[in-house]
């Protein structure tokens, strides 16, 4: 095990990815299923929450190993890649104290809020992240926010946020394959015109993982 | 079938494993079985059965066709069926009740080739006005009906349910929900067969006509054929056991998927004997031999008590007083669809173990993220002229497709709805008692699914209402399937160019027709004043295609999006309070455009009063 201790509470490993329809959260889903498919792992997945439309709430599970059921039971999850602010906190039941959380800070305003706020209704605004933040880590000690939109706009492209997050769970070290192998491995079979941001968005979420994990900051 | 093929899912490759979604396991099952013929109208969480099956079709050598809805799907590949063809349908649980009149007489006539009915279900109703268990055409209708657990059982079962089906003569129904449909896990490839079925029809007029003296045959055949049924499925593997305790669970569907992850993770899988069942009619032997194994039974099955009925039945029937708990005795609900925590909370209460510790950490209060019509899309221009020209007081009729999300603020344009193609004929029976003109919306692929008879229904009443029929040349909300009134993408489906919805209107004797584009503001808005004015039944196609399917197919589609000047804006609030668009925020009093979101239809920059949204003019220009 790494600096950033505990991580899996079961036979395998259970990935909760949640965010926004958009934000490339069934992609991680794909390419983690993929990725350990072609390692010789099990792996078990399923969309647990979301509609097709752009802009809902999406959740989707990948587990690694001696999964049966595709949904991830409360408290259960290993891993959760929060994609959204408010998303990860939807997210909390999933998380206990081993479940190490990567979650961004660059909020989605959900169109319901523009609703509330011209109709003068109650809970208009969008939730104070660093309550979010605090939220989440009191579910889970072992998260690590990171504003991955920002370093998915320095490499590029938005689209590339996705590939932020992945890094960050591949950089973490704690999933049975690791990052550079994971890498060369799924690249391959990404569409040419974003390869290059890809690489350098994932890498990016590497050395986030990576970096604290030197540190010891999280452990 | 070449074993290098270029899509996986065609592969010959035996042993091979993969993670598979579960409806890919059923495409695979029925690949392996031999499959000739398949039909489907798409519907959540069915739909990727069908769109898998377009692609392969013409590798695969399959007949396909998207059809017009699922009675004709059915109806179709029943008649295949009789061809010889090993034959296969796929619908969510509300086809199978608009397939249900050929649905009732198929088992009585019964099959030539396997015929399999996919039947999706949906509990919960996450993408439905209803949740139902379709286990009960087993009994209702005489029906074989096969329930997976996961992928791996959606292949093995549709690859065992043809060869079945041909042997007892009876079309069966395959039941995945959604948690099986739309969850991946690993499956391994069986054999791609070398041959398939021989087709030909032979004529045998008292074997394919049920009148009701060949019916009245038919039925006491039918007696026979489902008993042999019965017996067959006791030897089908579909009713694995596994650990030897005397307390018994008996697990169905994705729950069996739920009981044994939880008695996997307290580490309670030798402990209880646990059943699976996987088909109905399930066998009277095999359940009275796990009966007399353990002392009490749990059930664990979603939706209606179907098998904790037939268990306490058969307990009776044998003799066997032990207790057979789970809905009727508390420990489960008969409501909505279940999760690991549902049945772990259950298991526990029913083990005597103690309860799970409930987590102490606070959730804040989130906003919800419901689905909205995209920026961009035609309907909300449609429902926004609409709503101009005929007011508050008009009562909208609507149907299932993207436009339902027109429900609510601030479209406001769906005041009753009820199922596939009812919003014409809910529109007629409240003009009439009302006296009051009505309006129906529908979209194009549900016109042709069942809104031309309620079109024909009106138009011989001449009923006043108003007809809207959203065209946007495509099945969006299923998936992008294509939709009769353009001509198909490719994708395996035999199109001939579009079918002229006006055509097909007029030719029911409507004569007060009109297309529009919706986003021509003022030629709409004449257009419906005067449908308005009326004396009797008018149509008004507004024509757009959808915009996230032109993305799809065209990387040339690029509309600027647009953006809103500060200075300008006075915080009127009428882009949002009228439009409902996503991609409009409101912070306080200031309000802004997601550019990423804006699809720039330049709907909101028409509303605004104060020229305070503009096109973003790109930086290349």
């Amino acid at each position: 095990m790494t600096a950033i201790d505990g991580g899996r509470n079961s036979a395998g490993w259970r990935i909760l990815v949640a965010g926004t329809g958009g934000q490339g959260v069934l992609t991680v889903a794909r390419v983690l299923c993929e990725g350990f498919v072609e390692r010789g792992h099990d792996v078990v997945s399923g969309q647990l929450h979301g509609m097709a439309q752009r802009g809902g709430s999406v959740q989707s599970s990948v587990i690694i190993d001696g999964g049966i059921s595709p949904v991830i039971a409360s408290g259960r999850a290993d891993f959760v890649l929060g994609f959204e602010p408010v998303e990860t906190a939807r997210a909390i039941p999933f998380m206990a104290a081993h479940t190490v959380v990567f979650m961004n800070t660059a909020p989605i305003s959900p169109f319901v809020l523009a609703q509330r706020t011209v109709k003068k209704e109650d809970d208009a605004s969008y939730p104070d992240i660093a309550e979010l933040v605090s939220a989440v880590t009191a579910a889970s000690p072992r998260t690590l926010a990171l504003d991955a939109t920002q370093c998915a706009v320095d490499v590029g492209s938005i689209k590339t946020l996705n590939m932020v997050m992945l890094g960050c769970l591949l950089g973490s070290g704690m999933l049975p394959c690791g990052a550079d192998a994971f890498w060369s491995m799924v690249s391959e079979k990404m569409p040419p015109a974003l390869r290059d941001a890809n690489a350098e968005a994932f890498s990016k979420g590497v050395v986030f993982a990576g970096g604290l994990k030197e540190a010891g900051a999280a452990s | 079938m070449s074993s290098a093929s270029r899509f996986e899912i065609l592969q010959d490759n035996p042993g091979a494993r993969a993670c598979l979604l579960g409806n890919l396991g059923i495409v695979r099952g029925a690949l392996e079985a031999g499959l000739q013929f398949f039909s489907c109208y798409p519907g959540t969480p069915s739909s990727e059965i069908g769109d898998t099956i377009a692609r392969i079709a013409s590798d695969a050598d399959i007949e396909f066709e998207y059809s017009v809805n699922e009675k004709i799907a059915v109806e179709v590949a029943f008649a295949a069926s009789l061809t010889g063809a090993r034959s296969m349908c796929a619908m969510k649980h509300l086809g199978l009740s608009s397939a249900s009149d050929p649905i009732s007489s198929m088992p009585y006539v019964g099959v030539e080739g396997g015929l399999v009915v996919v039947s999706a279900g949906d509990p919960s109703a996450i993408t439905s006005p209803n949740e139902q268990d379709q286990r009960h055409y087993s009994k209702f209708q005489y029906y074989p009906v096969f329930d997976p657990a996961t992928p791996e059982d959606a292949r093995k079962m549709t690859r065992y349910a043809f060869g079945f089906s041909e042997e007892t003569r009876l079309p069966v129904i395959m039941r995945p929900t959604t948690r099986v449909c739309h969850a991946s896990g690993m499956v391994e490839f069986a054999a791609l067969p070398a041959e398939r079925n021989t087709v030909k029809f032979t004529k045998n007029p008292p074997r394919y006509v049920p009148i009701p003296v060949n019916a009245r045959r038919m039925r006491l055949e039918l007696t026979e054929r489902f008993k042999k049924a019965e017996t067959l499925l006791e030897t089908s593997g579909f009713y694995p056991r596994t650990g030897s305790g005397r307390r018994g669970v008996i697990a169905s569907g994705v729950a069996y998927a739920y009981t044994a992850q939880v008695l996997e993770d307290l580490d309670l899988l030798g402990e209880v004997s646990l059943l699976q069942v996987g088909a109905y009619p399930a066998p009277e032997k095999l359940l009275v031999a796990f009966l007399e194994s353990v002392d009490s039974v749990l059930v664990v099955e979603e939706l209606t008590p179907y098998v904790e009925e037939l268990v306490s039945l058969v307990a009776f029937r044998h003799g066997r007083q032990i207790s057979v708990l789970g809905k009727r005795s508390g420990h489960f609900r008969e409501e909505f669809e279940y999760s690991p925590d549902i049945v772990e909370d259950a298991v526990r209460d029913y083990l005597a173990l103690d309860r799970r510790k409930k987590s102490t950490v606070t959730i804040p209060k989130l906003p919800p993220r419901p689905p909205v019509l995209c920026p961009g899309c035609p309907h909300r221009t449609s429902f926004h002229i609409v709503n101009k020209v005929f007011g508050k007081k008009t009562v909208f009729c609507n149907d299932i497709g993207c436009y339902t999300l027109g429900y609510g603020e601030p479209l406001n344009a769906c005041d009753v709805l009820l199922c596939m193609g009812s919003s014409i004929s809910q529109a007629s029976g409240i003009a009439r008692m009302t006296g009051n003109r009505t309006v129906a919306y529908i979209g194009d692929s549900t016109f042709f699914h069942s809104g031309l008879p309620a079109l024909a229904n009106a138009a011989q009443a001449n009923d006043a209402i108003t007809v809207i029929i959203l065209d946007n040349y495509i099945t969006a909300m299923t998936g992008f399937q294509p939709s009769l009134s353009k001509n198909g993408d490719g994708d395996g489906a035999k199109r001939a160019d579009g079918f002229s919805i006006e055509a097909a209107v007029r030719g029911l004797g409507v004569e007060d027709v009109s297309i529009v584009d919706p986003f021509d503001e003022d030629a709409t808005k004449s257009v419906l004043k005067s449908a308005k004015a009326g004396s009797g039944l008018n149509v008004v196609i507004c024509r757009s295609p959808c915009v996230v399917h032109e993305h799809r197919v065209s990387k040339d589609f690029h509309r600027a999006p647009f953006k809103i000047t500060p200075e300008m804006c006075n915080a009127c609030s009428a882009c949002v309070r009228v439009l409902g668009c996503p991609s409009i925020l409101v912070e306080g009093s200031e309000y802004t455009i997601d550019e990423e979101l804006c699809d720039g239809c330049e709907l909101c920059a028409r509303i605004c009063q104060h020229d305070a949204i503009q096109q973003v003019i790109p930086e290349d220009a």
